[in-house]
């Protein structure tokens, strides 16, 4: 018995998920403006540059975000019968494997700079009329820019957690540490200023170490999930609790002796494959029916069940269970 | 745990701080990595030159020509005797990088393919090129000398000023 549930969200989700949308849009306008300006009183920082590639990178988590969501609403279809869910995770990996690519890359002009001692040179701009040094531009507007990230980072992160997405999620986590970019980027500047040329490949150096690493664990996390490792929370640190519950479901029927599931991470939705093992010979169509609407009704992100009725339990999870507690209790 | 924004703005004054302190302890920024402003300033002023009429003619002794005397009147701002080095501009771009000269002159412009290796001021004039377009003139100084680099901007800014 099996079937396709509710294709749309509950409606608090749909308004979550606006609001996401919203807030991406948002954001990315505000990212527009920031790269425009520091792209105008940049100069010849390297830690500056950094930033400002930083900057520009983190625009692709959230455009890929914008650009799967109407993908994944798409309904399936006889090429797609599992619908189009994981366009979000495909995304996710696209940005994942960019930043990688561009931190490295970065990560190796730092270096490079650093080796070959480049001393970078910052002069003078015309500011309505008064010759001034740039590097205190370059430091006013980082300063500014600094607040952006403080203010929407932790929005992002309060509307992941709500809806349990992990794209969404990665694209917060970077929000949320990119002042310490801007930060950086001002140590850099500073630096120069004092006359330490080293501190400016120093910062460039932190930063794009920590692009590198954004990098990192975007590619990990949504290569994991398109592997289809078992569902998790939005930080992929725990299993997620549905699965649990959907066994327990099961298991608490009256004419089931056995029962164990595995789940599908679609991203926003999961899907589940139940078996159970009935104590009699015999199966009520009508009992299986009422079993899948208990698991449809556990929770928003449960889209899509499909229970069967086998002679014999073959799901790895419990022995997998049995070893992770095995593992914990001999370190 | 995250900071809190109490921290973070405690932070920033932190940084202010430091900032200031610097400022009092008669650090300035922008600083030399090299010491060049420190060096020249009532010493010697090396300038390599590059003919290029009308900026730097080279034909007499002494050279002559617009930059040139846009040089020694910076060199006369900060007390300096200059001493002029003649030649080809791979040649004193290689002594600009090695620190024997100070700065390079000979009619460049903004989109010289120098830039990679020695600082580029801001364009101090606007000429018109051989092939009509028009370029800003720029000088060279050495890389990461930042407060040389700022008075002569400083100085070309005000040349510039006296001019309109």
């Amino acid at each position: 018995m099996s079937r396709t549930g509710r294709l749309e969200l509950p409606e608090q989700q749909e308004r979550l998920l606006r609001k996401a949308r919203n807030l991406e849009w948002a954001v990315l306008a505000y990212t527009a403006v920031t790269i425009t300006v520091v792209a105008l009183v940049m100069g010849n920082s390297q830690a500056m540059q950094t930033a400002w590639v930083e900057d520009i990178l983190s625009t692709l988590p959230q455009i890929a975000f914008l650009v799967a969501l109407p993908i994944i609403r798409r309904k399936p279809t006889a090429k797609h019968p599992y619908g189009y869910h994981r366009a979000m995770g495909v995304g996710h990996l696209v940005a994942g494997v960019a930043l990688l690519a561009v931190g490295a890359n970065l990560c190796f002009e730092a270096i490079s700079g650093l080796v070959k001692q480049e001393h970078p040179p910052i002069g003078t701009m015309q500011l309505f009329g008064m010759t001034i040094w740039q590097g205190w531009v370059m430091i006013a507007v980082m300063a500014l820019i600094v607040i952006g990230p403080l203010i929407y980072g932790p929005m992002k992160m309060k509307l992941a957690k709500q809806l349990d997405n992990k794209l969404l999620y990665a694209d917060a986590a970077m929000a949320k540490a990119d002042w310490t970019t801007n930060a950086g980027s001002i140590v850099g500047v500073l630096g120069i200023g004092l006359g330490i040329w080293w501190l400016d490949g120093a910062a460039a150096l932190f930063i794009s170490a920590s692009i590198l690493w954004d990098g990192i664990t975007n590619t990990r996390g949504s290569v994991l999930d398109l592997m289809d490792m078992r569902a998790t929370t939005y930080d992929q640190k725990q299993p997620h609790p549905v699965h649990g519950r959907v066994d327990e479901v099961l298991r608490g029927l009256r004419w089931v002796h056995h029962a164990a599931s595995r789940i599908r991470d679609e991203g926003q939705v999961f899907h589940v494959e139940a078996y159970v093992v009935p104590k009699r010979a015999k199966v009520k169509v009508s009992d299986l029916d009422r079993a899948v609407d208990d698991i449809l009704a556990l929770d928003w992100r449960v889209q899509d069940v499909s229970v069967s009725v086998v002679s014999q339990l073959d799901v790895p999870d419990e022995e997998e269970e049995r070893e992770e507690q095995r593992g914990r209790g001999s370190p | 745990m995250r900071p809190t924004r109490p921290r973070r703005v405690g932070a920033a004054v932190v940084a202010v701080g430091i900032a200031g302190a610097l400022a009092a302890c008669g650090i300035t920024i922008p600083s030399d990595v090299e010491g060049t402003l420190d060096a020249v300033t009532g010493g010697v002023l090396e300038v390599g030159v590059t003919p290029n009429p009308p900026y730097v003619d080279a034909s007499e002794e002494q050279p002559t020509g617009s930059e040139v005397e846009v040089v020694t009147s910076f060199a006369d701002s900060i007390g300096a005797t200059v001493e002029w080095t003649e030649g080809s501009e791979q040649t004193l771009v290689g002594l600009l990088e090695a620190g024997e000269i100070d700065l390079v002159i000979g009619g460049l412009t903004d989109d010289t393919p120098w830039s990679d290796r020695v600082a580029l001021t801001r364009a101090y004039a606007q000429a018109e090129q051989a092939d009509g377009s028009s370029a800003g003139l720029v000088m060279l100084a050495p890389m990461g000398e930042n407060a040389f680099l700022s008075a002569l901007e400083r100085h070309l800014d005000a040349e510039a000023q006296g001019e309109r």
